[in-house]
């Protein structure tokens, strides 16, 4: 497995898809920060210390992040077959599930990480506007928001990434539904037991970013554990079908 | 150039996943029968109905998303399979190629704006929301070709983009990033981006709508002409390129 993984991001050296997914992460910043211009009661909401952090989270999980890196993974997952490299792996013999397994570890990696990126823009951003406002516990409970963010929004769509793996050419699907998913959370989020069984808006119950009581959060970790348990489900599959 | 739009369209027969990306047509649709059941009830007004289904999240996140994902499909499919270097010998005008991948965008999203308008109707009359009304409905109707022919002509840019590049990330990366821009400049600037421009050209009669910005419609489709200039000199340069 750790050989596999070394493999894997020795690959992605190679590939432009990680400046593309960072780039994407920054021009998301830039965007929340034009929409923090708008003036409301008089004043901008860019000038509210913690608005950019809180609100570049959010906007970011229900528009764009979620299919961001659900192309990250189904690409790593699709190229093997693409590329017709996936013959020589079976060939060597490389176990098909591992291997995936391997590539999804990577991609919640890196979902950690894009979500870890915005965070640090949005914070210099804060920090150069109003640094005296900006309290530590404010700093830290957004770094864990967004931290818990990338780990459950990686969890949520992780039965796509899965479907991919199986359906090897489904990467469209993986892009179109992830987006569908993700800003489906918009509505999900109108009514209480909705938000809270809706994996995306269970990532935010859990992250902090929406008020949970105790059996909500945790109703948010059930869910969530069911999407990766799902995933793991439709992995188990993957030696037969090659077979 | 007929021809060419012909050969276009038969090529589509092979593309399942095309047809299945008609099905987000219907996302709307199903969200408002959902809201309207718990929050509204029935004796709703049609405009007010349709305003949900077809004049919010359909063109400004969902039709854009999808024609995105087509344009750089269309573009893709034929650097995938190497087909290109055989259609320069036939030869095919590069200007024409483009445009014959433009016309199919167009097609793609009057026919999917004519489903969430069948969809609305549906939706709405049959568990008794609206009455129906020929006059909303032709109001509707007139609407979703609106919607459909502008937002064709505001996602050129992705169309370019796709044309320009060999791979699909990018083209879809930025197909995220765009109609992400275009929904936030809605508050910020509406004259800046095409997509929210065709919203400033949507929104212009529709009862009940306010738009904090002063409307100017001209200054609307300049600004989708511009972009769309600039998206046709942009393709015909990079597939000028292309050997």
């Amino acid at each position: 497995m750790e050989l596999l993984l070394w493999a894997e991001r020795r690959k992605l050296r190679r590939s432009k898809i990680l400046w593309i997914a960072g780039f994407a992460t920054v021009m998301v910043a830039l965007i929340v920060f034009a929409q923090g211009q708008f003036i409301f009661n008089g004043s901008r909401y860019i000038d509210g210390a913690g608005w950019f952090m809180s609100a570049a989270q959010s906007l970011a999980t229900f528009y764009v992040l979620p299919a961001v890196i659900a192309l990250l993974g189904s690409y790593m997952i699709c190229r093997e077959e693409q590329e017709d490299t996936l013959k020589s792996l079976r060939l060597i013999p490389v176990d098909e599930v591992k291997l995936t397994l391997s590539k999804m570890v990577l991609a919640l990696a890196f979902s950690g990480l894009i979500y870890l990126l915005l965070f640090a823009i949005t914070f210099l951003v804060e920090a150069a506007l109003h640094f005296e406002a900006l309290s530590i516990g404010l700093i830290l409970g957004n770094l864990k928001t967004y931290l818990l963010d990338g780990i459950g929004i990686f969890l949520a769509i992780s039965p796509i990434i899965a479907l991919v793996a199986r359906m090897k050419k489904g990467y469209w699907l993986a892009l179109v539904f992830a987006e569908i998913y993700s800003f489906a959370g918009l509505f999900a989020s109108m009514t209480e037991p909705l938000k809270t069984v809706y994996p995306i808006t269970a990532v935010f119950k859990l992250s902090g970013y929406y008020e949970a009581s105790i059996v909500q959060t945790l109703i948010g970790i059930v869910v969530l554990l069911v999407c990766a348990a799902l995933a793991l489900f439709i992995l188990k599959g993957l030696n037969r079908k090659a077979k | 150039m007929l021809k060419l739009i012909q050969v276009e369209f038969l090529k589509l027969r092979r593309r399942k996943f095309i047809w299945l990306m008609l099905l987000a047509a219907l996302f709307m649709p199903l969200a408002a029968v959902f809201y309207f059941a718990s929050v509204q009830g029935t004796g709703v007004e049609p405009i007010e109905f349709y305003k949900w289904t077809a004049f919010s999240y359909t063109p400004w996140i969902i039709l854009p998303v999808v024609l995105g994902m087509l344009s750089t499909m269309l573009m893709y499919n034929e650097n995938q399979y190497d087909m290109l270097k055989q259609l320069w010998i036939v030869p095919v005008n590069k200007m024409a190629y483009f445009f014959g991948k433009f016309a199919v965008v167009l097609v793609y999203s009057v026919c999917f704006m004519l489903i969430t308008a069948a969809a609305s109707i549906l939706t709405g009359v049959l568990p008794g929301y609206i009455a129906f009304d020929s006059g909303s409905v032709l109001y509707l109707l007139r609407k979703c070709v609106e919607i459909s022919l502008l937002t064709a002509f505001a996602v050129l840019p992705v169309l370019a983009v796709a044309a320009a590049q060999k791979g699909y990330i990018l083209p879809v990366c930025l197909t995220l990033v765009y109609t992400f821009l275009g929904f936030i400049l809605l508050m910020v600037n509406m004259y800046l981006h095409p997509l929210s421009s065709m919203t400033a050209i949507v929104m212009r009669d529709i009862p009940g709508v306010v738009i904090t910005q002063p409307l100017n419609i001209p200054g609307a489709f300049l600004c989708i002409g511009v972009w769309s200039v600039a998206s046709v000199l942009l393709a015909g340069a990079a597939l000028k390129k292309r050997k």
